[in-house]
């Protein structure tokens, strides 16, 4: 009998555990790989690890942690500061600083109550992180806390600055974007309910106006002076709208879940011209990537477009079979790079041309 | 879009969803009143398995069935076949308890992805939530759920946000949990002869699985855990309603063995 007990006790023990471990989601990745890039190193937050890849060849330079800690995971795209300084905010609910150089740690923030979904804004004096807790917090370039600021919801987003008004544009899946005090972390203003949680960042117009997208299926104009609503345009068949748009030359260009892409004039917000998901082939998660007169964005379908300013499909890239891609493009020494998910390599370079330059497949 | 989305995972998170806008959007709510729903819903089925499980005891303790159990002991194969014979002549059925146990099983995995899908704390799961929304309403003026009950956050583990005392988190949902869980399973589980191989195996199921759900309960999501102990209520209820419950399972087993010895029922310890 005392077998049978222990024996049951053992079955339910490893039952547990293996529940446990499904339902931890350290190693299942949870979200998409955050991406940024300088001159010469690409920067991609993927789960466990951070990975510096040199932009030449696509080799690594360095990994955060070097042994990966199933405690700590990272998605948000990191941020570098003038001095050199890689923030990243991580599911473990601590801000980290590396040194973008040799990857060492220079210090955390521990003081988040929830996970850091959204990427920090670094300005020559300050980091403002957003996190899941509802707040957002100012630190010096030292990671030392300067102001809280509270919302009533959750940011996802990175927020942006606005030097005429030493203040900060702060969406929030609250359905409202807050103006904040840069200095202080007063509220300036808030904007009205906006119909739908927010989780791209503004785009900031040349006539000071805000562009917003929401998951109502929106894309709003608002006055950077007040929040208040100048416009708003409607998607397709409500898509809703997950990146915050891209502004060039008084075009504004984004996606939408049901994968519509869309050129709206930022002026009126009338729509210049749109692409259908049969021409696009899955969800449009990720913001585009306007260089010139090109456009490139990524579809869920691991496809990699590039658009003329008329809409017309120049060529595409499919990343490899299975590839999902939500990360938005980036640009460096005119490569244009890709994170997708769910194949090997985390990183891919294309010229662009569209001929794949190198792939980053990250060691065992 | 898979056969399991279709049927059951999209009606139940659109249902979730539904029932939080009209409660307050308060979402600890919703996963209560959906869970007494649904046990509602499948009453039927779990009436079902309540009978086919008494009249399978209740042939288990007649004369006839002891007799042949001694009659056979050492012959496993004509003890089946005898045992089969009776079930049709009783015109009970071996599977009548396990049937509906089964047909509940997929309601009872789709409640629990949908709460945890509902729930949507990562971008990858806020992202698979958007495909199971219906279009007719308006899901995107709900979204995020708003995770607070109590002093819960449900998209949390209790021992991630609970009341924390001197350090150590208060396992306050888990208890219930494992509380709930052993009620439901001593209430409903009939007395059995010690000496049964199947009967000390539903004993030690009836001492580890409430601990194992405690475990569960503690270590996920709370808002399974809140799940957990209105399901357990709920089926008490059902099965008091029908008449079902047996108080004196709570009496530890000895002393009930001994009002039984006293009583002329056979026991062994």
């Amino acid at each position: 009998m005392r077998h049978k007990h222990l024996l049951f006790l053992l079955v339910f023990f490893a039952i547990a555990v293996t529940l446990s471990a499904c339902a931890g989601a350290a190693t299942t990745a949870t979200s998409w790989p955050g991406l940024t890039v300088d001159d010469e190193y690409a920067y991609v937050a993927y789960n466990t690890q951070v990975y510096a890849v040199d932009l030449v060849n696509g080799t690594e330079r360095w990994r955060y942690p070097a042994e990966a800690d199933n405690n700590i995971t990272f998605y948000a795209d990191p941020s570098l500061s003038e001095d050199g300084q890689l923030v990243v905010g991580s599911y473990d609910y601590n801000l980290y600083s590396l040194n973008a150089e040799s990857g060492t740690q220079n210090w955390v923030f521990p003081e988040a109550e929830n996970r850091y979904i959204a990427s920090s804004l670094v300005a020559a004096e300050n980091v403002f992180s957003p996190a899941a807790d509802e707040k957002l917090y100012s630190l010096d370039l030292n990671g030392r806390l300067q102001w809280t600021f509270s919302s009533e919801g959750e940011a996802w987003a990175k927020p942006i600055s606005d030097d005429n008004c030493d203040c900060l544009y702060l969406p929030t899946m609250d359905h409202s974007v807050y103006a904040v005090d840069a200095q202080t972390g007063t509220q300036i203003w808030r904007s009205p309910k906006l119909g739908g949680a927010i989780v791209g960042t503004p785009a900031y117009g040349e006539d000071s106006a805000l562009y917003v997208g929401t998951f109502g299926g929106k894309l709003f104009k608002l006055s950077s002076r007040d929040g208040s609503i100048l416009g708003e345009y409607s998607t397709a068949d409500g898509g809703w709208i997950w990146s915050g748009p891209t502004i060039s030359d008084g075009v504004l260009y984004f996606g939408d879940l049901n994968g519509y892409f869309y050129a709206v004039d930022a002026n009126d917000l009338s729509e210049l011209w749109k692409l259908s998901p049969e021409q696009l082939d899955g969800e449009i998660v990720g913001s585009p990537l306007v260089i010139d007169d090109s456009i490139y964005i990524t579809t869920e379908a691991g496809i990699l477009f590039k658009l003329d300013t008329t809409g017309k499909i120049v060529w595409s890239q499919t990343i490899g079979d299975g590839a999902k891609i939500y990360t938005s493009p980036r640009s460096a020494n005119d490569l244009i790079l890709v994170a997708p998910i769910q194949v090997d390599e985390l990183l891919v370079a294309y010229n662009q041309d569209g001929v794949r330059q190198w792939a980053f497949i990250p060691a065992e | 879009m898979d056969i399991w989305s279709t049927l059951i995972l999209d009606p139940m998170i659109n249902s979730l969803i539904w029932i939080y806008s009209g409660l307050a959007q308060n979402f600890g709510l919703a996963i209560i009143v959906f869970t007494i729903l649904v046990r509602l819903i499948t009453y039927p089925l779990t009436a079902s398995q309540i009978k086919s499980t008494k009249a399978m005891q209740d042939m288990q303790k007649s004369k006839k069935w002891q007799d042949m159990q001694k009659k056979h002991k050492g012959d496993r194969e004509k003890l089946a076949q005898e045992q089969m014979k009776l079930y049709k002549e009783e015109g009970v059925s071996p599977f009548g308890s396990c049937l509906p146990t089964l047909i509940q099983f997929p309601v009872i995995i789709g409640l629990y992805q949908s709460i945890i899908r509902a729930l949507a704390v990562t971008p990858i799961q806020l992202l698979g939530l958007t495909r199971h929304l219906y279009p007719f309403y308006n899901a995107a003026a709900l979204i995020p759920l708003n995770n607070y009950f109590l002093w819960l956050d449900l998209s949390l583990p209790e021992k991630d946000y609970g009341i924390t005392v001197a350090g150590f988190t208060l396992p306050i949902l888990a208890v219930l949990v494992v509380a709930t869980t052993f009620l439901q399973s001593r209430l409903m589980t009939p007395p059995t002869a010690t000496g049964d191989q199947g009967a000390n195996m539903g004993r030690m199921m009836n001492l580890y699985m409430p601990l194992f759900m405690g475990y569960l309960a503690y270590s996920f999501p709370s808002g399974l855990a809140l799940y957990f102990v209105t399901s357990n209520v709920v089926g008490v209820l059902q099965y008091g309603i029908m008449g079902r419950l047996d108080w004196r399972n709570l009496i530890p087993a000895r002393f009930t063995s001994e009002s039984k010895t006293s009583s002329g029922s056979k026991t062994s310890k």
